[in-house]
């Protein structure tokens, strides 16, 4: 697989880690360092989008032809890994790991030529229009309907999770266009311009953590042309589910773990031992650490024989093994942190948080992050597909029928 | 670093796994291991034949110059079928030992290990799980015309039936110094070895020994400053045992899959339970997690960059999701995975031994944590 000698590999890391030392603004930086979620703090993630655009290094993992870096698996791994050395904030997923790779494979020369360049320069951002009050795992029960009319359709209902719909300018979402046949037959995939038309009210939704991530958002009579509509109408759930495997499949989690890891590692060696000493002396942790180390680990060994093409990619279970894998393992990271943090995280600093603020954290940065993080990471295992939706799907590639 | 199989390690476990498939079903071994006999003789020299016995042996030994990933194409399928030959403990561990001697005495032996003509024993556990070879203890004084032995050995696996003993032991220091370790090799039936010989719960032969005054020639210390061949040999072995777990770990998961899929009760299969199936799916998971871990680690080892924590975290990982994975197996197999009729819990035993040698979890666990706590790696 891997056509780059050591030297080239070498050479390219510190291409990037140079880059990586003065590109990004302080604001970014800070950004970074207080990230409590796989969102980033919006402004700042987006300003990061579009330096690391005008580098033509946005989305590494798109084709060439669409932006992409054409890089080798190897120096995606390496890039991620010099990106989290540097706690840089994540770019936002939603545009660029779900709405640019589904158009480019399956929207007409006309979207990817209208949205992708905006997707790519973070001008756009997609919030994704899913889930209803009354559909979560069940998804396919969706009831939030489309009807034709013209060369429009009115939309009707609600949609709910919708991370940053409040500060999205675009959505892209699944409605039901039929009641006929099966569920999952009548859902149609659509594009919507906007996040203002008329009808249209975005309701943010405070989070666990004190921030408002996730939205509602309601329609009533919404008029949207049906120019937006990916795939045939009736035949959205296919779309959707060729969506999923790129919101599966993404690119390495395991680095932002390792760099999480670290830092908690650090902050050990301040912490004192209720049983004296210091906090990384005491064995129980020592275990404990190793234990979370090697599993964070065996993530990164994982990805990296996927990344390589190991014939493990054939097993249709492949996508909730990972996500199964990943999304738990965030939080028992994230519980580690709390544990390092102990009393200290227990104060509410939101002001101290907020990029830009200019209010000192009452303890260490570790300890600012932490509860945040640890309540924000509850989500893991319930978006993208609750967890016991990922097991079932394990658990069908093993029966014999 | 290229993970995937070569086409003639594809061949070579093609070819073990189809003579385990024709010779070594859970019925043929579990009149082997009810009529008392350590092994089959046959099977031994079916490998030796093979060259299984050789492969990672140089050639001028008689041996091909198998590389780590070959010895875990052969072991994966070595523990899918619950092999008992003493593969790790005659040719890894006691054989492996002898390879990294320039003694004539270790070459000869070395000669008929490879041919499977004889086999030998690694005495080297003093009964910590020592999985740092410091920690030995075992004295080796000097004395006219070469050592005496004196101390114990444990859980020696193979040691019945050896036809030499290879033995860690302290010339100089105490524990845990890295410096002052020898090897020697020891004829099982010299004067002032005592053997205690046992069966372990996977079904091994094994013994404690007691070297009392042991006189042991000088020409048959067969390595000095031994802690760094220890570590290497050492760390080879484990990684074949790891390999060894996971053949197994996926054997579990295989039939615990099709049993949970034909087993009816309240008129359905118990696959069909969100239970029961969600247990599969963790089976998976920490299949697929173990099977990554190790050949990674296979890799690094091949590239040169296996480094202690590497090890312990494979170890580690093995010993935790192997557990894991048997004991859920025992579970959705319900009563009939207490017997000893079916070979869910002999799998469960096979996998508990290779957690408890050259140290537990618990203790490769701690070791990473502490490496990374303390600022070590």
């Amino acid at each position: 697989m891997s056509s780059q000698t050591k030297e080239e590999l070498d050479a390219f890391r510190a291409e990037v880690a140079a880059y990586l030392d003065t590109a990004p603004t302080d604001a970014i930086r800070e950004a970074g360092r207080k990230t409590t979620s796989a969102f980033a703090p919006f402004e700042q993630g987006a300003a990061w989008q579009a330096i690391l655009n005008e580098k033509g290094w946005a989305a590494p993992d798109w084709p060439e032809e669409y932006g992409g870096t054409g890089w080798s698996a190897e120096q995606r791994t390496i890039f991620e890994e010099e990106y989290r050395k540097q706690d840089l904030p994540p770019l936002l997923p939603n545009s660029l790991k779900m709405v640019g790779p589904l158009l480019i494979d399956l929207g007409t020369e006309e979207q990817k030529a209208k949205y992708l360049p905006r997707i790519l320069s973070g001008e756009d951002y997609w919030t994704q229009g899913y889930s209803e009050p009354n559909s979560g795992s069940d998804l396919a029960s969706l009831k939030c309907s489309a009807v034709a009319d013209g060369d429009d359709y009115i939309i009707d209902g609600s949609k709910i999770w919708t991370t940053f719909a409040h500060k999205s300018n675009r959505m892209f979402m699944l409605v039901r266009t039929s009641n006929e046949g099966k569920k999952q037959q009548g859902i149609t995939f659509l594009l919507l311009d906007r996040t203002d038309f008329a009808g249209m009210d975005v309701r943010p939704i405070k989070g666990l953590d004190g921030h408002a991530e996730f939205c509602e958002v309601f329609f009533d009579n919404v008029r949207v042309p049906q120019s937006g509509r990916v795939g045939a109408e009736n035949e959205g759930w296919s779309v959707a589910k060729h969506l999923l495997k790129h919101e599966r499949n993404g690119s390495a989690n395991s680095p932002v773990l390792v760099r999480y890891l670290k830092r908690i590692t650090e902050a050990a060696q301040d912490e004192t031992s209720p049983f004296g000493g210091k906090l990384s002396d005491d064995p129980v942790f020592q275990r404990d650490l190793g234990a979370l180390h090697a599993d964070v680990t065996t993530l990164a060994q994982f990805e990296r024989l996927i990344m390589g093409g190991h014939e493990m990619i054939n097993d249709p279970a492949l996508p909730s093994i990972a996500k199964t894998m990943n999304s738990e393992l965030i939080q028992r990271v994230s519980v580690m942190m709390t544990r390092v943090a102990g009393l200290e995280g227990l104060s509410m600093q939101l002001d101290a948080l907020a990029v830009g603020s200019g209010v000192d954290p009452m303890g260490s940065e570790l300890d600012l992050i932490s509860m945040p993080f640890y309540l924000n990471s509850r989500a893991t295992t319930i978006y993208a597909g609750t967890n016991e939706v990922q097991r079932d799907l394990i658990a069908r590639s093993l029966q014999i029928a | 670093m290229d993970f995937s199989q070569t086409d003639e390690q594809k061949m070579l476990q093609e070819s073990v796994k189809r003579l385990l498939e024709r010779s070594y079903d859970f019925e043929t071994r579990q009149k082997m291991l009810q009529s008392g006999r350590p092994w089959s003789p046959e099977i031994w020299e079916a490998l030796a034949e093979m060259g299984i016995l050789g492969l990672p042996f140089a050639e001028e030994v008689g041996g091909f110059g198998g590389s780590m990933a070959d010895v875990v194409a052969v072991a994966e399928p070595f523990g899918a079928h619950l092999l008992i030959e003493p593969y790790v403990s005659s040719i890894l561990l006691a054989g492996q030992c002898l390879a990294q001697s320039d003694s004539p005495a270790a070459q000869a032996q070395l000669a008929k290990i490879v041919t499977g003509e004889q086999t030998a024993a690694f005495a080297h556990e003093e009964g910590k799980g020592t999985a740092d070879p410091a920690l030995v203890s075992l004295a080796a004084t000097e004395a006219e015309d070469g050592f005496t032995l004196s101390g114990e050995k444990r859980m020696v696996l193979g040691a019945t039936q050896a036809d030499t003993l290879v033995v860690s032991a302290r010339t100089r220091g105490t524990a845990p110094d890295a410096d002052g370790l020898s090897l020697f090799m020891v004829d099982p039936k010299q004067q002032g070895v005592s053997i205690r010989s046992f069966v372990t719960i996977d079904g091994r032969h094994a013994a404690h020994i007691t070297f009392d005054g042991v006189q042991i020639p000088s020409d048959r210390r067969v390595a000095d400053d031994a802690h760094e061949v220890l570590q290497t040999v050492i760390s080879r072995a484990i990684v074949a045992l790891c390999a060894e777990a996971v053949g197994a770990m996926g054997a579990l998961l295989r039939q615990t899959s099709e049993y949970a899929s034909t087993r009816k009760q309240f008129g359905a299969p118990i696959a069909t339970f969100q239970t029961i199936s969600h247990r599969l799916a963790d089976m998976k998971i920490a299949y697929v997690k173990a099977r990554s871990c190790l050949l990674y680690t296979t890799a690094l080892m091949d590239a040169g960059r296996a480094g202690a924590p590497d090890i312990s975290i494979l170890k580690g990982q093995i010993g935790t999701l192997g557990r894991e994975i048997g004991e859920a197996a025992i579970q959705t197999h319900g009563g009939v995975g207490m017997t000893d009729e079916v070979s869910i819990g002999h799998f469960h035993k096979r996998i508990l031994t290779i957690n408890a040698l050259f140290g537990d979890s618990e203790y490769h666990f701690r070791a990473v944590g502490k490496s990374l706590a303390t600022g070590g790696a």
